[in-house]
């Protein structure tokens, strides 16, 4: 009756032992291991590629950064030479303002010295003219000729003493008067330059 | 058509555990159970095969993919419990999770007839049982080679009780040791006969007449359907469970601290 019964193993068991024991060395010696091979390097792999792209991502960032560094400080030059440049023009704008100014006061002060000549040559002009008037009438006045060689101190003391200037010193015979005097005046205009 | 057609309800009794069985040898052979545990068998190491000669690391295939997973499922396991050492059971942990699980697919075929052309090898008590006398002989040889000869004798006397007792451990671990296979064995068994009972059940469904109405053989469609999806299921999570003990009874024989 025993052996009727479907919990009570028989003969199959042999069979079906051997069954597995194919299986398990099939699997075991043909299956496995080229699957875990296989496993294992694409395991490999995608460690390789992670850490490549960690790496490019790293790489990444040190580019960007160096770039923003770059651009960082190309802005910052360009501000320096774009201030350098406001600061050249500037410069050159106050330099060709002094200069203009330097010019201006140099025509007038040239005008004003030109003006000052004229002016003295006119009024040496005048005074000997005054003088020659002066001794043509003191001839007639006192009947005789009066020598201006002789009377030459006399004459330039009274010139002077027109003109406002210190007493010249005594001249040479036949030097003309008025570029004797025009010493102290060019003197007298100096500190207008 | 099978016997139950045109029968009145549950005029028959299905089969329970019915094989074809010649002598061979002196010894009793289950015809059908060979059959079917022969096409597992070539079915298991076909595709373990046909997956080694397209294999590649770069982007598995679906049936790579399936034994990776299967593989990662098991190794996982094993490193959890035993830990690296354990690794050397993964092709018997992987070898019986794969076969028990087409052996369980074979249900899938089944009508519930009286003899199944292919029914799984894993409702005959011989398979389930020999996978799991294996197993667990070479669970007491790890332990002993773990423990020492010594350590393994004593290991079943000195506990679970204090060492006056070491009759009753002995007992206790005698028994404990011998349900090991049994129960290893009668769940996978159990479950899959029970699948091919249902089928069978359900296939007398359909001799049920309501007048001239054929009732039952409207019915089997869907209650075929349904319990077969069921038995999918169970054949995973049966095939899963083998190896899982397999796994843990590995761990228990191989850890040493007590």
């Amino acid at each position: 009756m025993l052996a009727s019964n479907f919990l009570v193993p028989n003969g199959t068991f042999i069979a079906e032992l051997i069954a597995f024991l194919i299986v398990l060395f099939v699997i075991g010696k043909y299956v496995l291991p080229p699957l875990n091979r296989a496993m294992q390097e694409r395991q490999e792999k995608v460690r390789a590629e992670l850490a490549a792209a960690d790496e490019a991502r790293a790489s990444a960032a040190a580019e960007e950064e160096q770039r923003r560094a770059a651009l960082e400080e190309a802005r910052a030059r360009a501000g320096q030479i774009v201030e350098q440049a406001r600061r050249t023009a500037e410069q050159v704008r106050s330099d060709a303002e002094a200069r203009a100014q330097e010019e201006h006061d140099r025509i007038v002060s040239a005008a004003a010295h030109e003006i000052e000549l004229a002016r003295q040559h006119a009024v040496e002009q005048a005074t000997v003219r005054m003088g020659e008037v002066v001794l043509d009438v003191v001839e007639r006045v006192i009947g005789r000729e009066v020598d201006a060689q002789v009377h030459r101190d006399l004459i330039d003391q009274g010139i002077a003493a027109i003109t406002g200037q210190g007493t010249p010193g005594p001249r040479r015979n036949g030097e003309p008067a008025d570029a004797a005097d025009r010493q102290p005046s060019r003197a007298g205009a100096g500190p207008n330059a | 058509m099978g016997p139950w057609f045109g029968s009145p309800l549950l005029a028959l009794v299905p089969s329970v555990g019915e094989h074809v069985v010649r002598k061979v040898a002196g010894l009793s052979i289950d015809l059908d159970t060979v059959w079917a545990t022969g096409a597992a068998v070539v079915i298991t190491c076909a595709l373990g095969l046909l997956v080694r000669r397209q294999l590649t690391s770069g982007v598995p295939g679906k049936l790579q993919l399936a034994w990776e997973t299967g593989i990662q499922l098991v190794t996982r396991q094993i490193e959890g419990s035993i830990g690296p050492r354990g690794l050397a059971i993964v092709p018997l942990a992987v070898a019986l999770f794969v076969f028990i699980l087409i052996a369980n697919l074979f249900e899938f075929v089944g009508i519930g007839s009286r003899y199944e052309w292919l029914g799984a090898p894993t409702g005959d008590i011989n398979l389930p049982l020999a996978m799991a006398v294996f197993v667990i002989l070479l669970v007491h040889m790890a332990s002993i080679r773990e423990r020492g000869i010594g350590g393994y004798v004593k290991h079943y006397l000195l506990q679970p009780f204090p060492k006056f007792l070491f009759p009753l451990n002995l007992f206790i671990n005698f028994v404990e040791e011998l349900s090991k296979p049994l129960t290893l064995a009668l769940r996978l068994f159990g479950n899959l006969l029970s699948g091919t009972l249902m089928l069978s059940v359900i296939a007398f469904l359909g001799a049920w007449k309501l007048g001239s109405a054929p009732v039952g053989d409207v019915l089997v469609v869907p209650f075929n359907a349904i319990w077969k999806a069921f038995d999918l299921f169970i054949a995973v999570v049966q095939a899963f469970i083998f190896s899982l003990l397999t796994i843990l009874y590995f761990d228990t024989a191989m850890s040493t601290e007590h």
